[in-house]
């Protein structure tokens, strides 16, 4: 009602200008009577009323959605009863079409990068695997050199790999009951030649009694852990070094810990860490670094229910923290 | 003597496998025409086939289908997909077991030897792998043994592990990091220190058949056995 209003608003100013008017004219001419005058005024004033009611009653649904303020949903409803508001409500029905037939092209295109992506990091993985199994067997400085960067290959392809799936991640994610402890050593012991190779060497500590049980993807949470150890191992730079990784439970959460002795992260870096492309200080120190490993990180966990937490001193190192909620682990008190 | 069936159109990826494969005993074929696979399976007769997925013509679960109709024999997948729903799809469709790539010559044989386990019932596969001999120096793997002539001394697991890569390399040096990689242990991992510890004790069970300063160090390189227990037969 208010923006109809509003918008009759320069229409009342010269209805009551023209009455003036039309008043003024009389007045001058030497008509008296003012009694009659205002009756006049006043039955022009009903006449005025009564159109714009019946103006109101027709285009109400009209204006009360475009007071609300609503998307281009909501027009799809109205139906338009002056000239005005039928050929708006065609200009919208046609911008609405327009816009959903461009998402979905979009859509398109994206799924089709996708999938080509996706046969890419496969088809890479078969030379990758070749080289890998031509130098596994030497022991020479050269093949282990080699191996050295296969494994760096591998690792960027799994990036890729993830980083395409995060999106469909609701149709790739199958979630079970696991054992946190078997799950970290499996992940631990897969890296075991980056640790061998760069003298920096996990301790684990799972100090509960029984087994930790949580609920999570196998796949994906192996894959934010090598995520973060490889991390903690790249930005260690005393050699021989330590990753103590801790795990406990604390009331109905299980807790796992990371923590390296390394360079840290400097704290203008802290809240940006979890940043996609995100290299910061480090990142422009060491090696090349996608910025991408935190940012993966943090996605997953949110697509799993875990929480990620970060405590970082530039000297001393820093501290990954993953938080699951352990509905399973309450089973471990039978 | 058992014969694996490798189905793979990476010719180099084939070649590699069937080369390791032939040096644990196993002799091998190799798919040329990937339009006759059955046929080539059927002349063949293996025991055991290695199938790629990703194949010209065919995909691997239609050639498992076939072979299926064929034999019972244990089929092992081999991909770079690493998906549930492929591991479920490549089993569903006969396969026994799922190898992804890239894999460790390790894990290929030993699920390999696993499958033969299971359906033929006999370790053999040309012998060499439950044992390791090196010049009259002998390691049972299974029995966690070491012996030379008529004596013998006990070793535990890493101990043999350890020997195990000294010895496969006769007297070449086999670096820290690649003894390190063997002993790694799922349990208690390794840290800096392991290798001198266990280098120390494997030193003393070889001293304990009579061997002395065989296990020698060589510095910034690492380890080797040098045979020097053939004045003793």
């Amino acid at each position: 009602m208010k923006l109809f209003l509003k918008d009759q608003r320069p229409l009342f100013s010269f209805y009551i200008l023209q009455l003036l008017t039309v008043s003024g004219v009389y007045w001058l001419d030497g008509y008296r009577n003012i009694a009659m005058v205002l009756y006049a005024a006043l039955l022009s004033g009903c006449l005025l009323a009564v159109y714009l009611v019946f103006r109101y009653m027709s285009n109400r649904s009209f204006y009360r959605c475009l007071e609300q303020g609503e998307g281009l949903d909501a027009f799809k409803e109205v139906s338009p009863q002056t000239p005005l508001s039928e050929y708006l409500h065609r200009l919208l029905k046609k911008q609405y079409r327009h816009y959903v037939s461009e998402l979905n092209r979009q859509q398109h295109k994206i799924n089709h990068h996708l999938q080509f992506i996706t046969q890419w990091v496969h088809q890479m993985k078969t030379p990758v695997s070749v080289i890998h199994l031509m130098v596994q067997d030497s022991d020479d400085s050269r093949s282990t050199a080699i191996g050295d960067e296969v494994d760096r290959l591998r690792k960027g392809l799994d990036l890729v790999l993830y980083t395409a799936r995060l999106d469909s991640f609701s149709h790739d994610f199958v979630v079970e009951k696991l054992d946190l402890e078997s799950l970290v050593r499996a992940a631990v012991s897969a890296q075991k030649r980056l640790f061998i190779r760069s003298k920096v060497f996990p301790q684990l500590e799972f100090t509960s009694k029984e087994p930790l049980f949580i609920a999570t993807d196998e796949k994906w949470l192996t894959f934010v852990l090598t995520q973060i150890l490889t991390n903690a191992v790249k930005y260690t730079a005393n050699e021989p070094g330590t990753i103590a990784i801790r795990g406990y439970r604390k009331e109905d959460e299980a807790f796992l810990e990371i923590r390296d002795e390394g360079v840290g992260i400097p704290d203008s870096d802290l809240p940006r860490v979890f940043d996609a492309y995100f290299t910061g200080e480090n990142g422009r120190n060491f090696r090349e670094s996608t910025g991408m490993g935190l940012y993966l990180v943090k996605q997953i966990c949110g697509q799993l229910g875990h929480r990620v937490e970060l405590e970082s001193a530039v000297g001393q190192g820093t501290l990954v923290r993953l938080i699951f909620r352990s509905e399973f682990s309450n089973l471990t008190k039978e | 003597m058992f014969k694996i069936f490798i189905v793979e159109d990476d010719q180099r990826l084939a070649v590699l496998l069937q080369e390791y494969l032939q040096r644990f005993g196993y002799s091998t074929h190799i798919v040329q025409d990937f339009d006759r696979v059955k046929q080539e399976f059927e002349a063949a007769a293996p025991h055991l086939v290695l199938l790629d997925v990703n194949l010209p013509k065919y995909d691997g679960y239609y050639w498992c289908r076939q072979i299926r109709n064929l034999s019972t024999c244990p089929i092992l997948f081999i991909s770079a997909r690493e998906g549930k729903m492929d591991q479920v799809m490549a089993l569903e469709n006969g396969g026994d077991d799922y190898i992804t790539k890239p894999f460790d010559y390790d894990i290929v044989i030993a699920k390999i030897m696993s499958h033969l386990r299971r359906a033929y019932g006999t370790y053999a596969g040309g012998g060499g792998e439950r044992s390791v001999n090196f010049d009259g120096l002998r390691l049972d793997k299974d029995r966690l043994y070491l012996s030379l002539n008529d004596e013998r001394v006990e070793l535990s697991l890493t101990e043999v592990k350890m020997l195990e890569e000294l010895m496969q390399r006769g007297e070449e040096i086999v670096s820290r990091d690649r003894l390190l990689e063997k002993i790694w242990d799922d349990q208690t991992f390794v840290d800096d220190n392991t290798l001198n510890v266990y280098v120390t004790r494997v030193r003393k069970k070889l001293s304990a058949l009579g061997i002395e300063d065989a296990l020698q160090t060589v510095r910034g390189q690492g380890y080797r056995l040098v045979p020097r227990w053939e004045e003793k037969q």
